[in-house]
């Protein structure tokens, strides 16, 4: 029997256990073969759903749904958080004390935004990359803002959705010239890194843009603390900045299990091969997505795009095959920048992201993917994923088979994942 | 020492805020790069912030930077 766990039920969880249910069909229905998934929520949120709920005042509702109503029926869903993982005896302990074994295992478990990390932070701020109730308080507090400064500010890095602080800038600009108050509301903005975006090429277009819309960018600013009460945001570098609201994007770092189990680094990342996506040290053992060390956009498109090579790569080694494949470090983080325009920040490990002009198109492609998000989780869009992303994936030996092993089955009318 | 070689930006600026942060004044913090870009981007930090950039050592297939922390708030 080839038990293979999955860790966490976010994105690239979810679409990895329906992945390998899918390609493992026949071996699960024939009782060599098991995919059990290992999920902490029932419901499963749409992350970047947090932006239009925090500034366009979407209801949280719009962007969850149940966990096992994404999965395929294959997928042995098991609400009960893991609490630790033992890569000798190759099994994981669950928080109701379930020992469950595997052959192989992927840790799919995210990352954690921590406002307790930064003194003052929690007390001090608001911030959308803790959930929907979280990013719905934005929205609430803005409805009674009627002038001041609103600072948004990085507070730690990496986090999730690299473009997010950037967004939030662009749409509280235009949310504010939208009730008229433009004129009373200064828009600071304050990052760690050299520019207002890391990626130079990205960083030309943002530029001017933040010019045009009066957002003023404090760039070398590393958040020490905020002082809730004075309305204060701090740098290690010696700067202040006095706020009326402040969002920020917390400090984030690898989830619990990664840490309690020691087998993170000192911000609780699984080091992890940044091609074959296998865990260093590990045969058998995968991670994926804003779980990994990698240095790659914490975002879904990437724990997608792993997903991919990974669910090939333990079909190949159930199956005895030596064909392996290697993800490429292909990134796509759509980006608002107001107007109803947009870009995407691509790249990959050996392509920095390239010049980009803002466009109505690259709006709606950003916008139309949320509403094709449920579906792209049960693999059914692949084929469209694959014209669309072009190469993010390469043999990583010559003689690997040419037609790919994973097969996505669409699944047929009523079936879960639908 | 600060391995960065390997990373791009922002990753070597994004290691050095990392030890910058758990640093205490005096400490010199050697920071190990193979982006062009991070030569740039730590000159400009330090100017910024009144750290002290030591030197910038351009090694085999590398740069190495020692950057002296002078100024941080405790």
């Amino acid at each position: 029997m080839q038990r293979v766990v999955v860790l966490g039920s976010g994105d690239g969880g979810t679409f990895t256990a329906n992945l390998l249910a899918s390609a493992l069909h026949d071996e699960i229905h024939g009782g060599s073969a098991s995919v059990q998934l290992i999920g902490e929520h029932l419901h499963h949120p749409f992350q970047p759903g947090n932006l239009d709920i925090a500034f366009k005042g979407a209801s949280p509702d719009k962007y969850v749904k149940e966990e096992t109503k994404l999965l395929r029926k294959e997928v042995e869903f098991v609400k009960d958080p893991a609490m630790k993982i033992d890569l000798v005896a190759k099994s994981v302990t669950t928080k109701s004390g379930k020992v469950i074994a595997y052959e192989y295992l992927v840790i799919a478990t995210g990352a954690v935004a921590d406002p307790s990390k930064v003194p003052g932070l929690a007390e001090g701020a608001l911030n959308f990359h803790t959930g929907g109730k979280d990013s719905q308080r934005i929205w609430e507090s803005l409805q009674t803002f009627q002038g001041g400064t609103v600072v948004v500010a990085i507070a730690g890095t990496p986090h999730k959705c690299p473009p997010s602080p950037n967004e939030a800038a662009f749409m509280l600009d235009e949310l504010f010239q939208k009730r008229g108050i433009r004129d009373k509301v200064k828009i600071r903005f304050l990052t760690p890194y050299p520019r207002p975006y890391p990626a130079e090429k990205i960083s030309h277009v943002v530029e001017p843009l933040f010019q045009e819309k009066g957002v003023e960018v404090t760039t070398f600013f590393n958040v020490e603390s905020v002082d809730p009460v004075a309305r204060k945001i701090y740098s290690l570098e010696g700067e202040t900045f006095d706020y009326d609201m402040l969002i920020a994007i917390p400090p984030h770092h690898g989830a619990d299990v990664v840490v309690n189990s020691g087998i993170g680094d000192q911000d609780g990342y699984v080091p992890t091969d940044k091609g074959t996506m296998k865990v260093k040290g590990q045969e058998c053992v995968y991670a994926i997505g804003d779980a990994t060390d990698i240095p790659v956009s914490k975002s879904g498109v990437v724990a997608h795009l792993q997903s991919v090579v990974v669910a090939h790569n333990i079909v190949s080694a159930i199956r005895g095959t030596r064909d392996v494949l290697e993800y490429n470090g292909r990134i796509n983080c759509p980006m608002e920048v107001g107007e109803r325009r947009a870009i995407f920040v691509s790249a990959t490990y050996t392509s920095p992201p390239s010049d980009q002009t803002p466009s109505l198109v690259k709006y709606m492609m950003k916008r139309s993917f949320a509403m094709i998000y449920w579906r792209a989780l049960n693999g059914s869009l692949e084929r469209v994923f694959d014209v669309f992303f072009g190469q993010t994936r390469f043999p990583a030996r010559q003689g690997g088979a040419e037609e790919p092993l994973l097969v996505v089955k669409a699944p047929s009318a009523g079936e879960k994942g639908a | 020492m600060i391995d960065s070689r390997g990373s791009f930006c922002p990753g070597p600026i994004t290691d050095l805020f990392k030890a910058y942060r758990t640093s205490q004044l005096g400490d010199v913090i050697e920071l190990l790069a193979t982006d062009p870009a991070a030569k740039a981007d730590v000159t400009a930090w330090a100017q910024k912030s009144g750290n002290e950039l030591l030197d910038i050592v351009d090694e085999p297939g590398y740069i190495r930077l020692l950057i002296k922390v002078t100024k941080k708030r405790s």
